[in-house]
Order: C-alpha cells, then sequence, then structure tokens
C-alpha cells in the first residue's frame, strides 16, 4: 500500500510536468516520422504523358501505369509537361505522337520524346519507357514487317497475337548477394520506432530522474523517513515510479507507432519482455542518476547527454550492421546494444521469447548491477 | 527509564572534526512542551534528526516512550510527528493530496485518512485551499501545511524543528496557537527555536544549546533564577572603556562587567542602585556616554550569561 502510493504520487507528478508530456508523448512520435520518412518506403515518381489516343498509345500508357511507384499525369500540351519537370512538379514526361499507332502498324519509324530533369530519379524512368515501348511496340511492328513482305494483315495479327505471350514471360529478375540489413518487408518506421523506443525509454527514465532529485531537494524523501516506512519501501517505490515511467513511454511508442505507422513489432510477448528488461535498466539509470547529482539541471542536462551519447554508441540512432569492428567492440557494453538487437531479432527475423534470452539475461544483469550502485549511493545520501 | 514522551541520553554526533551534538541528555514529559533554544548553528537541527531517527548518532541513546529510536527503527515512528525546518511538502500537488500520501504512509486507512484530513485542514486553516497546488499558497499556508502532515497520525510526540522561520508575523502568530492549542490537548511537544521570546511562550522547560552542548535547562523561572535576579545595565560610550572595566567591575552591587567594542554590560541585583555611579564612573574615566539601558533578566539574557553571546549572534 505505502509502495503503491509512492508509485502513485510519482506517477501522478511526472504525468502533471508538460515538459514531461512533450518529451514522452509528442516528441518520440515526430522522431519516429521523421526517421520513417527517411528510411522509409521509395517515393511514387509522378510522369506527365501527352498522347492523342490510339490502341498502341493506350497500351503504352497502362503499362505505365502498372509500374510500381509510377503515377501517370495526363497531359495535352507538350510544353506544360516541361514546364512541370523544371519547376518539380513532374519526375518525368513521356510525349507519344500523334501517328503512332498509324506508324507502328504500317511498319515505319516513329518518335517517342522522353523528357526529365538531369537531376533527382526521372532518368531512371527511360528504363521503364524503353520496357513499356519494346513491349507494346513488337506485335505492330511485327505485323507491319510481315505486311510488308506480302503477308496477309489478318493472319499477321493473329500469328502475332497468338505469339504475344512470349513478350510477358521474358522478364529481367534483379537479385543481390549477401543479407539484406533490413529485409523486404521491414518498413522504415519499423527500424525507427525500434530504435526509437530504446532511445526514448532511457532518456525518458533520466529525465524522470530530476522528480527524485527535487523530493530530495525538498526534503520530502527525508521526511518519507520520519514515518513509519521503511528506506526499502521508499527506495522500492521510487524505483517503481521510475520503472513504470520507462516502461509507460516504451508502450506509448508501441501503440502510437502501430496506429498511426502500421509498425510491425513482431511477437507481443517477445517484444514486452525487451521492453520491461529494457526499462528495468532504465529506471537503475534514473535511480543512479537521482541519487549522484544533487541538482534537477545537472542531472537532466547530463541526463540527455548521457542518454543521446549511449544511444548514438549502442546503435539507436544509425544501424549497427553499419558500425566499424571497434565500434560494435565498444557497443557491446552499452545496454542500448543489446535491447536494439533483441527487438531487430524480433521485429525483422521473427525471433519469439526463447530466441532473445541471452539479449534479457544481458539487460537484466545491466538493471541488477546499476540498481545495486543506486540504491546503495541513494541509502548513503539519505541515512549519512 | 520509565514512560517519558521522550528520553535522549548523552547523545552525540560529529561531521568530521566538527562536533555538532555533544553528549546532550534531556527528556520531554507526557503532555509537555519542551523547548530547545540556540542559535543557528547550535545543533538543534541534528539533534532533532537523530532523535526522528533520521540521522546516525556516534553515541548516545534515544528512547520514545520507552521504545529506542534508531535509524533503523521503523514502528516507533508512528507515535512521531516531524515538521521539518524546511518546507517538505510537494509543491505541485495540492494540500489534501500532500496530506493524503503521508496519510498513507503512516498507515492510515483511505477511510480513517479522509475524515483525518478534513480535520486536519481545519486545524492548520486551509480548509478553503485543500485542493489548490502548494506552490500557489503563500510562504505561511505553506508552513501551515508543513506542520499538518506531522500531525495527521495523532503523534504522542510532535517535533517542530524552527517552525516559523521566514514566516510573516499573521502567520507565526497562528502557527504558535496552533501549537498552543495542540499542546493544550495534551500532546508532547518537542520544539526547537532560537527566538526566545517563542519558548518563553510556548513552552513548559526549556532547554539552551549552543556548540552542541545542552547549557542549561529548566522552566523559565527557573533559568532566569540561575542568574541570580541579575539585572543588566548596558552603557554604550566612546573613548577607553577597556581601561574603566575594573573600575565598574570593583562598584558595590555589581557582579560583572564585560566590555565589548563599545558597550559595557554590568550585571547587578538591582539595576536602579547601580546606573547613577555607573555613569559617574564612566565620567570619570573619560568616557562620554551614549546611551544606558536596564534589562530585566530574560531567557536572553540567561543565553549570555551562558555562552558569552547573544542568541541571534
Amino acid at each position: 500500500m505505502k509502495l503503491l502510493s509512492i508509485v502513485s504520487v510519482g506517477l501522478s507528478r511526472f504525468v502533471r510536468d508538460r515538459f514531461n508530456l512533450f518529451f514522452v508523448f509528442l516528441f518520440p512520435l515526430a522522431i519516429v516520422l521523421l526517421i520513417g520518412i527517411q528510411y522509409g518506403e521509395p517515393p511514387t515518381l509522378t510522369v506527365g504523358v501527352v498522347s492523342a489516343g490510339g490502341e498502341v498509345s493506350d497500351e503504352i500508357i497502362e503499362r505505365l501505369k502498372d509500374t510500381d511507384r509510377v503515377e501517370i499525369v495526363l497531359h495535352t500540351d507538350p510544353e506544360e509537361v516541361a514546364d512541370e519537370i523544371e519547376s518539380g512538379d513532374l519526375d518525368a514526361g513521356v510525349l507519344l505522337p500523334d501517328d503512332l499507332d498509324d506508324a507502328a502498324w504500317e511498319g515505319r519509324p516513329s518518335e517517342v520524346t522522353f523528357l526529365s530533369s538531369p537531376f533527382g530519379v526521372g532518368p531512371q524512368l527511360r528504363s521503364v519507357l524503353d520496357d513499356a515501348l519494346a513491349r507494346t511496340l513488337a506485335v505492330p511492328t511485327a505485323v507491319g514487317a510481315a505486311t510488308e513482305r506480302g503477308a496477309d494483315p489478318d493472319s499477321a495479327r493473329a500469328a502475332a497475337a497468338d505469339a504475344a505471350w512470349v513478350l510477358e514471360v521474358v522478364d529481367v529478375e534483379t537479385t543481390t548477394t549477401g543479407e539484406r540489413i533490413f529485409p523486404e518487408d521491414v518498413t522504415g518506421f519499423d527500424v525507427g520506432a525500434s530504435s526509437q523506443l530504446v532511445l526514448f525509454v532511457f532518456l525518458t527514465s533520466l529525465t524522470g530522474a530530476a522528480s527524485l532529485i527535487q523530493s530530495r531537494k525538498l526534503g520530502v524523501v527525508t521526511r518519507m523517513l520520519s514515518t513509519p516506512t521503511s528506506l526499502r519501501t521508499i527506495i522500492g517505490g521510487e524505483a517503481l515510479t521510475r520503472f513504470f515511467i520507462a516502461a509507460l513511454q516504451g508502450v506509448y511508442i508501441m501503440g502510437a507507432t502501430v496506429v498511426l505507422f502500421g509498425v510491425n513489432w513482431g511477437d507481443l510477448v517477445a517484444t514486452a519482455a525487451i521492453l520491461v528488461a529494457f526499462s528495468a535498466v532504465g529506471a537503475a539509470a534514473a535511480m543512479l542518476s537521482g541519487s549522484v547529482f544533487s541538482n534537477d539541471e545537472q542531472a537532466a542536462g547530463i541526463g540527455v547527454i548521457a542518454g543521446l551519447g549511449l544511444a548514438a554508441l549502442g546503435g539507436a540512432m544509425l544501424p549497427v550492421e553499419l558500425f566499424s569492428d571497434t565500434m560494435l567492440t565498444i557497443a557491446r557494453f552499452i545496454p542500448h546494444y543489446w535491447a536494439i538487437d533483441a527487438l531487430a531479432d524480433v521485429v525483422r527475423r521473427d525471433a519469439g521469447l526463447a530466441d532473445v534470452v541471452p539479449q534479457l539475461g544481458i539487460l537484466l544483469a545491466f538493471a541488477a548491477t546499476i540498481g545495486a550502485i543506486a540504491v546503495w549511493r541513494l541509502r548513503v545520501t539519505l541515512t549519512r | 527509564m520509565g514512560d517519558h514522551a521522550l528520553e535522549v541520553n548523552n547523545l552525540s554526533r560529529h561531521f568530521g572534526e566538527l562536533i555538532a551534538v555533544d553528549g546532550v541528555s534531556l527528556h520531554v514529559e507526557a503532555g509537555e512542551t519542551y523547548g530547545l533554544l540556540g542559535p543557528n548553528g547550535a545543533g538543534k537541527s541534528t539533534a532533532i534528526s537523530m532523535i526522528a531517527g533520521l540521522l546516525e548518532s556516534h553515541g548516545g541513546t534515544i528512547r520514545i516512550e520507552g521504545e529506542p529510536m534508531t535509524t533503523r527503527t521503523t514502528a516507533v515512528r508512528s507515535r512521531l510527528g516531524l515538521v521539518p525546518q524546511d518546507l517538505a511538502i510537494y509543491p505541485d500537488l495540492t494540500a489534501r493530496e500532500n496530506l493524503r500520501f503521508f496519510a498513507s504512509l503512516y498507515g492510515m486507512g483511505t477511510k480513517s485518512a479522509k475524515a483525518r484530513i478534513d480535520e486536519v485542514l481545519e486545524v492548520i486553516g486551509l480548509s478553503d485551499r485543500a485542493d489548490d497546488r502548494a506552490d500557489e499558497f503563500s510562504g505561511g499556508m505553506k508552513r501551515r501545511l508543513n506542520i499538518g502532515i506531522g500531525l495527521l497520525h495523532h503523534p504522542r510526540l510532535l517535533i517542530l524543528d524552527e517552525p516559523t522561520v521566514g514566516v510573516d508575523p499573521q502567520s507565526r502568530n497562528a502557527i504558535l496557537e496552533s501549537v498552543e492549542h495542540l499542546a493544550s490537548e495534551g500532546m508532547s511537544v518537542l520544539y526547537t527555536t532560537h527566538y526566545m521570546e517563542e519558548a518563553e511562550r510556548l513552552c513548559d522547560r526549556i532547554g539552551i544549546i549552543d556548540h552542541g552542548r545542552l547549557m542549561a535547562e529548566g522552566t523559565r523561572r527557573e533559568l532566569v533564577a540561575s542568574l541570580g535576579n541579575q539585572d543588566r545595565v548596558s552603557i554604550t560610550a566612546t573613548g577607553p572603556l577597556a581601561d574603566a572595566a575594573e573600575a565598574f567591575a570593583a562598584l558595590d552591587g555589581v557582579a560583572e562587567a564585560t566590555t565589548s567594542e563599545d558597550t559595557i554590560t554590568l550585571l547587578t541585583g538591582d539595576a536602579t542602585r547601580v546606573v547613577a555611579r555607573a555613569v559617574e564612573t564612566a565620567d570619570a574615566h573619560g568616557l562620554t556616554v551614549a546611551s544606558v539601558e536596564i534589562t530585566q533578566p530574560d531567557l536572553e539574557a540567561v543565553f549570555l550569561h551562558l555562552t558569552g553571546r547573544a542568541l541571534r549572534d
């Protein structure tokens, strides 16, 4: 009961602080959004097409439309297309000539114009257009050539149509060697949310240490000791408060990113276990900060630096897969690394609770070690 | 031993080389208000911290109603209400929330706590501000809330450590009235202060503490009587005061003459008999008298007598 009272008051004070609300509820989502966009899905490319219509032209447009992440916008004025490419509204433009259909069926040359800015991804669309033209023009060109050599136009069309399936089965398959850093079904939001969860759970914990220091400075903790409440209960209550603050931060990021960005957190039991273990690390660090520093401004300032520094070293800012060997060795001494490693297993590699037991053990060892130092320090501070 | 509300024997504590409390022994009878009077830095708060079990002592024993009190004992604390010198409240909680929190730490049930909180709010005069945050309160209101927390669980012994420091006169009076009210209801009170008038007004017995040592204790009457009913004549003058000191001490009826920078203080059984001859002596020794002040003995005089310095030095 006394323990719960301490926790309840601690959480209540934390939630009432508007500064905390911003950093717990708004800031993390903004960062997840930013990173998700940065490392998220490729952008959709917009292509302006000028066409007079016709069977061949329409088929080319349909093929372009079927290309992933290409949006077709029909225009009537070629100059307008050029202007919009220059202004950045369009990534590229395709000008199909008015006589394209006739020329194709008659086997005459014709000129399709491709427009793009020299910058950005526009030039890459050229290959998409080439593919669409090749596949579309193959049949009319074959018919035109056969007719020119005396074949019956109707028979030539029928024969070409029968053979057209060949065009659809011939495809270029792109493969890469080596393991992907992020599997194909893992989005930038998935990756960003995992690392931001680790970063913010720890950062919020350290920020929460300020309220412990305030309580000490205000003399409330000492006064609590004058009541029939044991030191163990008081320290336990304070530690549990920091734990719940850390866990609340984690649960919030998980829930909000699922709802807003459709983030996949993998096996929820495993993810919850990682969150619990890492929250324990955060709570222990907060208790240590709260017992070592003598004023909350000092703790908040150093807490932010330490939180961001450890996050960077532990791989919460840059994927550890991109770390050098030396950095990787250093990262293994940072609890963040083990939390991110466990989350990567669960989110990217479909791992379950049993698979992340080693990382959980290491995180709990971190929590126990830091927590023991914090409790010793707090005891000394409160009873010397 | 017996059943004193508080019994302290030979209590000691040092911080490095500094001896903060040096063999203090005192007791507070049940229903008694005991004042610990001394200047800032005399060792009052250190003694209180040890009595409340917040600070390890380096010697001596503390018993509350016969039960030993140390930093490791817990149960006996339910008999104790502590009002620390510095405000120990959460400024971002309301008065009621602060009281509710500490009520739970004193192990009070939800229902009994609710009723008691309303009573305490009434006693400390904050009923109409119960649901306002403490950081919106005036200094005096915060002080009263600070006191209210110590009263929540009907303690047998209430310890107030300089509860009126930094408080406006009106709030100060309200606090003193509250303490008088609690004492009249039979609560034992240990009250530390460096305000002589507070000790005189509130306390049944007073202990005078300085440099960590209890110099004397007794009722106000007993302490003053220990001076031999001496009046004090303070002559402020310019000139060779030190040279004249011997002549003042030799005056008939003067028990003691002490000189400071510009004042000679004479202790005498009857100031009216001495003052005229003292002025003559001053004149004879070439002193130019600026003022003569006669004071009847009080606790300030007792303190001066015992320590050689004023309470507010």
